[in-house]
């Protein structure tokens, strides 16, 4: 296994990827008795298109798919169900699905995580479905889709994605509509399970009071044997580098209008990701975080109740800045945050403010480490766009206040700017 | 154990939990008063104040200043209800000095901005800052207006309202828009000033931290300015006598949503403290896990929610069955909750269920020492009570359950109200 030791914050990581392409990360943490294993495929609802490398057979697929057989992955051929299996042996289980892949993942705080990790492995690589039970899905997911509906929150987002990419499938809803699932059978679930639930394409992340050695060995003991596969090929239409429309509005019921101000970033560079995505955290703070003169001044002005979220969200296939929030009026925030980046760019970075926010994001990135769960869901959530995630704390200082200028005037392009907002009725 | 509490004065109790789980320390400060109509609001508004300036600090931007400045420490601070009263609570967290990128002591000094914050207010003309108390009275009045905006959450919250309609507990823990108007800077700071006096105070440290610790908060000029006080608060009670209903009230109302959201209120009759153990097991088995009994036959059998559950709240010993269904479905869901209940009642449910109901509380109970701010909570939780439970003890009485208690529990669950947020 190759050792990834963390001085500074006092961690090692362990990698193996095993001959059958399954790669494994342990994350041993003494002094906690929380464990933590999550197992994740590289499918999420953003791979709409591929050809099967089995057959070189080109599928299509109806849009939520991906969330549609997490939901399905459960139910086993004796007729148990392994969420419940699990639940029932005290563990607390569950699975996600986003745009670029789908985990499942248990918490354990007591002896039974080997009994948990049999039925966790057993259940991933054994899928039943019927047209039963895939019909029978369709009312649980649907009243889903449907509590999603009325979530503005949920909304807002999904209006940014449309204002940003012309194609690109982030802009779907993970879970697809109620018309999309209607078209799911069992055959485009085994078709979607044998592409991408082979190691080849997975990776799993356990973290908590290990010895790595032999937790490997007790992975290997339960992985069924398979035979190799080459690579997906997956099929996305291209996305140009102008954004689809300036602004999208709706009305729903909200006290105060919520509003997302997105910014279309270039596909990211595996080499220089990282590097770019503290410089993005530190260029965001700065421009609108807590201390900035910006949030100071919408603040007493009213504009704005709190500090607004600042992301930065890629993965290979689209890369965007996001900054959400409430406001009784957005396109002020809007038309002020714009001329706090162009000052910026004329005036350049202060020396002292860029330092300070530079401790801040450091010290975010510390917190982390915290959970034996936020530290295995990021190793995963990072594995599949290849990064390392102790890199963040690796590369800190690497990152000066010449290259956050280079990388301000590069991506906050008002050209590439757009704005949702989500109005009261 | 490595919990321990010290009374510093009357009504002021340092409590200190050692913990090499983490990368931060954090630190709280806790005021508990009781929960009126009559202060309510000003207790929301005020911890928005309060956090606006000290004394060493005057503005908000100075303070986030100094946090940024010790590696992003960060302070949070907001209000709750656990049961009859209300709490004002500051928390900052800090990263251990250990895990800093050099040596530096920020814990000493983040303790005394967490202590300015509360108790040393920026003050003008010998009250609370005007502009101030005036641009957070405009923002709590969103804030309150913002109820609506979690669909889920707001159902929830009226159907406690409406249960507890004349009484603290159904009081909206940010307040009332009425209210603020008279709110001003000379009121509130008359009120906060009243609070200093009367409010129970907990202090709470969590992390690596050694003996100093304490000392330095002993020492600290604003603690020993402190003065002992009776605190006014309520020790929660453990009986509370509900009055059997014979019919639920069914309140139905509208607004712009397109899955209903379905809450039903329950009262607990004569629960006594152990009966409390009992309740949190027959809660799971009814709809607290993927095994229960809504989950596995409102969601998984008959397909008619995504969300199906119901939780258990001790304080005030009511359950909350939440669904979120078709709206059409209403009935029909309805009428397979009460069957639930019956079977329940019936005793429809195995040793197996109670065993893994049982498992499910005692690994989340244990797991409570793996977040700091959990910890925190259960230790005050503790300090509410009459009674001091540690965790070891509390898995063992959930341990102890037997499946008549849980029986007794069934047979004393009534159906209070039945609230249903539709379009």
């Amino acid at each position: 296994m190759k050792i990834i030791e963390s001085t500074k914050i006092k961690e090692k990581a362990y990698f193996e990827k095993l001959e059958n392409g399954l790669n494994i990360i342990i994350i041993p943490k003494q002094n906690t008795n929380k464990k933590y294993v999550i197992w994740g495929t590289n499918f999420g609802s953003i791979d709409n298109r591929f050809i099967m490398p089995q057959t070189n057979e080109e599928v299509f697929i109806p849009d939520g798919v991906a969330h549609f057989l997490e939901h399905k992955m459960f139910e086993q051929e004796n007729g148990t169900n392994s969420l419940d299996v699990l639940m029932a042996l005290g563990l607390d289980a569950n699975a996600y699905t986003t745009n670029d892949h789908t985990a499942y993942l248990f918490e354990c705080s007591s002896d039974k995580f080997y009994e948990g990790l049999d039925e966790l492995m057993n259940y991933v690589q054994n899928p039943y479905f019927t047209n039963e039970n895939v019909e029978k899905e369709k009312g649980i997911i649907g009243q889903e889709i449907m509590m999603y509906d009325d979530d503005p929150g949920f909304k807002l987002y999904l209006n940014t994605m449309d204002c940003l990419y012309h194609k690109n499938p982030v802009k779907l809803d993970i879970a697809g509509t109620i018309e999309s699932i209607s078209k799911i059978n069992p055959d485009v679930l085994y078709k979607c399970y044998n592409t991408f639930y082979h190691p080849s394409n997975m990776t799993l992340v356990v973290c908590g009071d290990f010895k790595p050695e032999d937790l490997l060995e007790e992975i290997k003991r339960r992985l069924q044997p398979k035979e190799n596969q080459g690579e997906i090929k997956r099929i996305y239409e291209s996305e140009d580098e102008t954004i689809n429309k300036k602004s999208k509005e709706t009305n729903m019921e909200v006290s105060t209008p919520i509003f997302m101000i997105g910014i279309k970033d270039k596909l990211p560079d595996s080499d220089e990701i990282v590097k770019k995505h503290i410089a993005i955290e530190i260029l965001l703070n700065m421009l609108i975080g807590k201390s900035s003169d910006l949030y100071k001044e919408l603040y007493n002005s009213g504009d704005l109740l709190s500090e607004p979220d600042l992301d930065y969200e890629f993965s290979k296939l689209y890369a965007h800045i996001l900054v959400g929030g409430q406001s009784k009026n957005p396109e002020l925030v809007y038309e002020k945050f714009k001329g706090e980046i162009s000052k910026f760019k004329k005036n350049g970075l202060d020396e002292g403010h860029f330092e300070r926010i530079k401790r801040k994001i450091y010290g975010d990135y510390v917190v982390e480490y915290n959970s034996v769960a936020e530290i295995a869901r990021m190793f995963l959530a990072d594995s599949f766009k290849g990064i390392n995630s102790f890199d963040y704390i690796e590369k800190f200082n690497t990152v000066t206040r010449e290259y956050a200028e280079q990388i301000l005037n590069q991506v906050f392009s008002e050209d590439r700017m757009a704005i949702s907002i989500i109005r009261p009725k | 154990m490595n919990y321990k509490k010290e009374e510093l004065k009357q009504g002021i109790t340092l409590h200190k939990i050692n913990t090499n789980k983490f990368k931060t320390n954090l630190f709280a400060v806790f005021l508990t008063t009781k929960l009126d109509r009559e202060s309510v609001t000003k207790n929301a508004l005020l911890a928005a104040v309060l956090r606006r300036g000290t004394k060493k600090m005057p503005t908000q931007e100075e303070i986030s200043i100094n946090l940024e400045n010790m590696y992003g420490a960060s302070f949070d601070c907001g209000v709750e209800k656990t049961g009859d009263n209300q709490i004002l609570k500051f928390y900052l967290e800090s990263i251990n000095n250990e895990f800093l990128p050099s040596q530096e002591n920020v814990s000493k000094e983040c303790l005394e901005i967490l202590f300015d914050i509360v108790f040393n207010p920026f003050l003008e003309d010998s009250k609370l800052k005007q502009e101030y108390v005036d641009r957070e009275k405009e923002n709590l009045k969103q804030i309150i207006q913002g109820k609506i905006d979690n669909k889920s959450k707001y159902a929830y919250d009226r159907c406690i309202e409406e249960m507890y309609k004349d009484a603290p507990y159904g009081l909206y823990k940010f307040g009332y828009i009425d209210d603020l108007e008279h709110i001003n800077a000379q009121n509130l700071y008359d009120h906060y000033r009243e609070l200093m006096k009367s409010a129970k105070i907990d202090i709470f440290v969590s992390g690596d931290l050694n003996e100093q610790i304490s000392n330095e908060i002993k020492n600290n000029e604003i603690i020993k300015n402190l003065q002992g006080r009776t605190p006014q608060y309520n020790v929660n009670v453990e009986n509370e006598s509900k009055p059997r209903i014979s019919e639920p009230r069914v309140i139905s109302e509208s607004m712009q949503v397109t899955q209903g959201k379905l809450i039903l209120g329950l009262d607990v009759l004569n629960n006594k403290k152990e009966g409390k153990y009992w309740t949190s097991v027959y809660n799971v088995i009814l709809g607290g896990s993927a095994n229960s009994k809504m989950f596995q036959n409102v969601r998984e059998k008959a397909s008619l929610a995504y969300s199906a559950g119901s939780t258990y709240l001790r304080q005030k010993d009511n359950i909350f069955i939440k669904c979120g269904i078709d709206i059409p479905n209403y009935e029909k869901t309805l009428e397979l909750i009460k069957e639930q209940l019956k079977q329940m009642e019936n005793g429809e449910f195995t040793e197996e269920d109670i065993d893994n109901a049982k498992l499910l509380i005692a690994s989340s109970v244990g797991s409570i020492p793996e977040a700091q701010d959990s910890e925190i909570t259960y230790y005050f939780s503790q300090e509410l009570s009459d009674e001091f439970i540690s965790i070891e003890d509390y898995i063992k009485r959930i341990n102890e359950v037997t499946k008549e208690q849980i029986l007794d529990i069934a047979k004393n669950v009534q159906i209070n109200t039945i609230y249903f947020l539709k379009d």
